[in-house]
């Protein structure tokens, strides 16, 4: 463990981290004071009622769909023996490289009345209007929902397979000789051991899904950060688009927080865990479902979009375009690289810190230091700017003062704004990603090397860092993938001349072109792709048994 | 943790990036700075243009949402000297913050009419878009007016995009204009009741919904008209409607604008004003306009070929701040009528 | 009722093999009602495999298993399970228990749901009096809402006995159940549970790499090498009769003692001559006597006399048996050892050299190319 002095200054960084991260949620909290009641009042009297109704479903269904999608396909994987499972190990991850907005965009576009699937098969089938057949409606809470699970389960599918895969699998064979069957086995033990793990997952969807506007725009349907823009860009009201903006966060905080009471004190690892699978083996035709279930969900997850996309590009792009492109990939990479090693570096700090101080608020700064990923990305912009501008006039001021040149903006208006604001954003992915792997590792560890005589940070340079490699590399790389995608924040905080490849992209789709951004679309999906194919290339095999 | 050194280093590497970032704003030399609410390839040949002409480098920041809170967070120290919006809303933001000085050079307020620039001068219209009602060629050829949005005989039959959109937002404006506060919720919810289906999608797809025939009826800006049909597949789309001006028999369509405003502590004023001066003149405007489809404002030039075979229209000579001044009205009235949902 | 009387579990000729190699390679065994057998040896040997294979996580290529199953439900009759390759039985269908080495304690689940996850489809009255009756049986009392990392190793493991047994499984299997118990606990808990399940009747394999553990837990022995059973049987008798080097090596049941045959009866060692009654086949290849240390003695002729001394004290320690001292030849040619175990309750010094003879007794020699083959 850790000792008094080193404690100290480890809790006075991990504070530094974390309130420094807290900046912005506090001054979008503040800011939110001065809301107006009359506006209030007038949304709560027509649509308010109707935007928490539809973003508390919208909310359910998209972490219900995730788990489900995520948590089968990793027992899948991990429990039985459907062919191809070391492609669709892998490939069941895909989808995260594909930005939410443009499978909204693809998908709305291909399954609406006017798209082609109906079109085909108002063709097909010769109807005339839409009164002649039933086709489900995609821009509805329904559609967006299995659509944005559809990109965001794998989030679910890598920590509850991670979980899964680290399992005693004593605890399995333990369950079946006292008489259950291996799939019983795997809801009564398995399924509720991943638990926290699989909660840790359902929490960053939540936050995604409840924070995105782009993508539920593209539905149609209209939720709590419908209210926020509207008030802000519509009314002209930051403050009231601060306060439901912190209505919002607290919200999903709330639901993340209650989740975690609801499995206090659970934590548990075998010290010796047999990792010897016992494959369940599958008859025919669960072999059918069980594969088809997965497929269905790469390939609609993954390479239908990408298809689309890639035809798109086939039409509309040229060698010129991709060479166009090239500067604003590299920036695209520079800030995504900046953004997840930070993140990830922090995310290190306090989640060790929570694991090896004797505080009793240790996971404190661990905690706060994620909240940032439920507030919508052009409100935490907004409160980036609120945040830095004052130091920068404060530092222009003074330049002045002393008759020196002025810098101009030099926190509020260059890359490390947006650098900052990722940091906020994807504090959370980070954190929840190492801190389900430290959860693996038996607590007994912390205490072995100090018998030995061994410091603090030899060890964790030798036995903790070594262990969490893994986990380490799973959150650099979703920070990286989801800094990839990000786009409000870039959007709002770069300078001039700055383009990445989302800003590219978005530039085309509110044109209504994203034919012309299709190859700007694949590069994002590519760079992101490549950190996931790496990743399972140093992903070594686990012993398995067919039984 | 990671050694000190390391940790040192990823420090002093961040403000090696600042100080990067930092000469790169500082080296101003012959610069004009863009805050644009419109897609920088739009107007990039423009700008192209103006570089050559006058050896001024012109950089430029996009985004659709938050410029003028960016603006008025970096307050005299703001790097921008010019903006340019793609609403007449967002100008008057831009204004009513005092975001904007007054530009009084002649050559300005002679190229523009005053309707299409501030009373101060401190903003000005580049080009107008009109908000056009699309038919089915199968409705054949029809006199509408925006009320008839609203009419029975339209039940089932019209598609639109989302009521919170500036372009709806500023039409309910000229309404509530027209017809005070309460006729206009009554016209609404009217319209509403008329969808074919709930408010979603953009311009071009509910052209591509006229075309599938799921509708008759739609709202939608000029300019989109003309580039559906310079666009092979959607071309189809567009050759099944027509465009309409409405409301030629009596106050005209209703015209929203593109403009640009000079920053209140633009940096670079000299500059700003070249390029203010060159974004008006005759072959600015020519271009503008052919490659937005869009209606020029300085008088004399006339639009694009494609855009002229669409005739000539009687535009609404409503004061555009008093759109402005009506918008949150006017989203009152749409989030009243539940018009999205 | 007919009772089956005989083996509650009987393997044949059974042959594992897992990615091509073999672990297992026909072996037979046979395990009576009630009785409890230790299973022994070194570490990969396949002992942990074939009671993987019992309990149905592995399956045979070759050979049966025949489990007895008593009177279960509407079978009133003993009913046999007849295990092949071709007719797999999945283990949840067994009606086996098993004893983890870490226990496999369900984590989420309290003590008392842990005991009655295997029960939880008998009515809640049956429930509840297992359940009562083990808690009490086990000494786990007032423990019931406790999660298992608030409980001690030995409570613990006192769940796992008691989670294996509610499903009142006539079969036990035990992988090193004591290896985490304290040494000063082990003996009393091995005791206590042999009791139980002779009380209850149930027939149980063990497998440990302890000997003493056998010697204490089990009716009976299975000495493991390289996926075969070299020898079972009774503890005492494996003892007096090793067949085997390994056996005999791996139970550390002596010292062993290079000698020679000089004659039909007569072998030479660097403790003198030894006298064989029964004449055996006449080998001159060198051979290796178990040397248990009751059988060795100080030769009762003093230094002076015309014995030699023939060995050097190299190591000495305490014991409850007197002094322990492992000795070295002071020969140096192939009859040389290095590593004798002796017992006396009087004091020598380090490095000072006696004079050892052996006893009269049944010898048991092994030819060192068993070694070879064997090892």
């Amino acid at each position: 463990m850790i000792e008094k002095q080193k404690n100290r200054r480890w809790r006075g960084a991990s504070y530094f981290i974390a309130l420094t991260l807290m900046i912005p949620v506090l001054v979008m909290l503040y800011a939110g004071i001065n809301a107006s009641n009359e506006l209030f009042i007038h949304l709560w009297q027509t649509v308010l009622p109707d935007y928490i109704a539809n973003t508390l479903i919208l909310g359910v269904f998209v972490v219900l769909l995730s788990v489900i999608f995520g948590v089968i396909s990793a027992a899948v994987i991990v429990h039985t023996n459907v062919v191809g499972k070391n492609a669709l190990r892998w490939l069941l991850m895909l989808p995260l490289a594909m930005p939410a907005y443009l499978v909204a965009y693809l998908y709305t576009d291909m399954f609406d009345y006017a798209g082609p699937v109906q079109r085909a098969l108002r063709a097909w089938f010769s109807w005339q209007s839409p009164s002649d057949y039933w086709f489900f409606d995609i821009r509805t809470l329904g559609g967006a929902s299995v659509v944005i699970a559809l990109v965001l389960f794998p989030y679910v599918y890598m920590l509850a397979r991670t979980a899964f895969e680290q399992q005693d699998q004593n605890l399995l064979r333990a369950s079946r000789l006292l008489g259950l069957s291996a799939k019983q086995s795997f809801y009564k033990v398995a399924l509720p051991l991943a638990r926290p793990a699989i909660a840790i997952a359902a929490s960053l969807v939540l936050m995604e899904t409840l924070a995105d506007f782009a993508t539920v725009q593209y539905f149609a349907v209209n939720t709590l950060t419908t209210a926020i823009y509207d008030t802000w860009l519509g009314y002209n009201d930051l403050a009231s688009a601060n306060a439901l903006a912190s209505i919002l966060m607290l919200f999903i905080l709330f639901a993340v927080v209650s989740e975690q009471r609801a499995r206090a004190g659970q934590t548990y690892q075998s010290e010796r865990p047999n990792k010897n699978h016992q494959l369940i083996k599958l008859t025919m035709i669960q072999q059918l479902f069980a594969s088809g279930f997965c497929w269905l969900l790469v390939i609609a997850g993954f390479i239908l979009p990408f298809i689309l996309l890639l035809f798109m590009a086939w039409q509309y792009s040229n060698i010129a375009q991709l060479q166009a492109l090239l500067p604003t990939g590299i920036n695209s990479i520079k800030i995504a690289v900046w953004a997840a090693s930070l993140t990830t570096f922090f995310a290190l700090l306090l989640v060790l810190f929570q694991r090896l101080s004797h505080d009793r608020w240790r996971a404190l700064p661990m905690n706060i230091s994620g909240f940032g990923y439920a507030i919508p990305g052009t409100v935490l912009a907004m409160a980036m700017l609120a945040t830095f501008a004052p130091i920068d006039h404060a530092i222009n001021d003074v330049a002045k003062y002393f008759s020196l040149p002025t810098p101009g903006l030099v926190l509020s208006g260059s890359i490390f704004a947006i650098i900052f604001a990722y940091v906020v954003r994807f504090a959370a992915i980070a954190n929840g990603t190492i801190d389900s792997g430290i959860k693996q590792i038996p607590k007994s560890i912390d205490y072995a090397p100090a018998s030995l005589g061994v410091g603090l940070f030899t060890m964790l340079r030798k036995i903790h860092l070594p262990l969490l490699k893994s986990s380490i590399f799973v959150a650099w790389l979703l920070v990286f993938v989801e800094a990839m995608k990000e786009l409000p924040a870039v959007l709002l905080l770069r300078p001039f001349n700055f383009e990445t490849l989302s800003t590219q992209v978005y530039q085309l789709i509110s044109d209504e072109m994203l034919e012309q951004g299709a190859l700007g679309a694949i590069l994002i999906v590519l760079l992101g792709l490549l950190p996931i194919i790496w990743l399972n290339r140093a992903k070594t095999g686990n012993g398995e048994e067919e039984v | 943790m990671l050694k000190k050194s390391k940790a040192s280093k990823l420090v002093s590497k961040l403000i090696c990036g600042v100080a990067v970032t930092l000469s790169f704003i500082a080296s101003a030399a012959q610069e004009v700075n863009v805050y644009s609410y419109r897609q920088p390839f739009l107007v990039q040949p423009l700008f192209d243009q103006f570089t050559e002409q006058s050896g001024i480098k012109v950089n430029v920041v996009f985004a659709k949402k938050g410029m003028a809170e960016r603006l008025a967070r970096e307050g005299e120290y703001s790097p921008a000297d010019i903006l340019l919006t793609t609403d007449i809303s967002r100008l008057i933001e831009l204004y009513d913050r005092g975001l904007l000085q007054a530009n009084h050079d002649k050559v300005l307020t002679d190229a523009i009419p005053a309707q299409y620039r501030a009373q101060d001068n401190s903003w000005f219209a580049l080009t107008t878009r009109v908000r056009n009602i699309y038919s089915s060629k199968r409705l054949g050829v029809v006199e509408i007016n925006y009320e008839d949005l609203a009419d029975v005989k339209y039940q089932g039959r019209i598609c639109t995009r989302s009521g919170k959109h500036a372009y709806t937002v500023a039409l309910v404006a000229s309404m509530i204009a027209e017809h005070g506060e309460a006729d206009t919720l009554i016209w609404l919810e009217k319209f509403k009741a008329n969808l074919a289906r709930k408010p979603q999608g953009n311009d071009r797809g509910q052209v591509q919904a006229i075309h599938q025939g799921l509708c008759d009826i739609s709202l939608g800006n000029s300019y989109y008209f003309g580039k559906m049909l310079k666009n092979e597949q959607q071309k189809i789309w567009a050759d099944g409607v027509n465009i309409n001006f409405p409301n030629q028999a009596n106050r005209g369509a209703h015209v929203n604008i593109s403009g640009m405003g000079l920053a209140k502590y633009s940096p670079n004023v000299d500059n700003a004003k070249k390029l203010m001066i060159f974004l008006v003149s005759e072959y600015a405007q020519q271009l503008y306009a052919e490659t937005n489809m869009e209606y020029p404002v300085r008088v004399g030039v006339v639009p694009s070929k494609l855009v002229a075979s669409w005739g000539e229209f009687k535009a609404d000579s409503l004061p555009l701040e008093i759109i402005a001044k009506n918008r949150t009205l006017a989203l009152k009235l749409i989030d009243k009528a539940r018009f999205d949902l | 009722m007919k009772k089956r009387n005989s083996n509650q579990l009987e393997i044949k000729k059974l042959c594992v093999s897992l990615q091509g190699n073999d672990i297992l390679s026909e072996v037979n065994l046979s395990l009576a009602s009630g009785d409890i057998l230790g299973l022994v040896g070194p570490s990969g040997c396949g002992k942990s495999t074939l009671l993987n294979t019992i309990a149905g996580f592995i399956n045979q290529s070759h050979g049966e298993l025949i489990v007895g199953v008593l009177g279960v439900g509407e079978h009133d009759d003993g009913e046999l399970l007849i295990i092949t390759p071709e007719h797999n039985v999945a283990p949840e269908h067994r009606n086996i228990g098993m004893i983890f080495q870490d226990y496999a304690l369900f984590p989420h689940l309290t003590v008392e749901q842990n005991i009655i996850f295997g029960i939880n489809k008998l009515s809640k009255r049956v429930q509840q009096s297992r359940l009562k009756n083990l808690m009490h049986l086990l000494k786990l009392t007032n423990l019931e809402a406790r999660f298992p990392h608030q409980l001690s190793g030995g409570q613990q493991q006192r769940v796992a006995i008691a989670r294996a047994l509610a499903p009142q499984p006539k079969l036990l299997l035990l992988d090193e159940p004591f290896s985490n118990i304290d040494a000063r606990l082990r003996n009393e808990l091995m005791l206590e549970m042999r009791q139980l399940l002779k009380n209850l009747n149930i027939s149980a394999i063990f497998v440990t790499h302890n000997k003493d553990e056998v010697f204490t837990f089990a009716d009976k022995i299975a000495v493991m090498h390289q996926g075969h059973i070299l020898q079972s049987g009774c503890p005492a008798a494996v003892c007096q009769q090793p067949n085997n080097w390994q056996v005999a090596d791996f139970l550390q049941l002596g010292s062993w003692l290079p000698v020679k045959q000089i004659s039909s009866t007569q072998f030479q060692s660097a403790l003198g001559k030894i006298n064989i009654s029964k004449e055996g086949k006449r080998d001159t290849a060198l051979q290796q006597l178990l040397l248990k240390p009751q059988y060795i003695e100080l030769s009762q002729l003093s230094g002076s006399a015309q014995g030699k001394v023939n060995v050097r004290v190299d190591n000495i320690s305490v014991t409850e048996q007197g002094y322990h001292y492992l000795l070295s030849s002071l020969v140096v040619d192939e009859l040389a050892f290095d590593q004798l175990s002796f017992y006396s309750n009087e004091l020598f010094s380090l490095g000072q050299t006696l004079m050892l003879v052996i006893k009269e007794h049944k010898f048991v020699m092994f030819i060192p190319t068993t070694i070879q083959a064997a090892g």
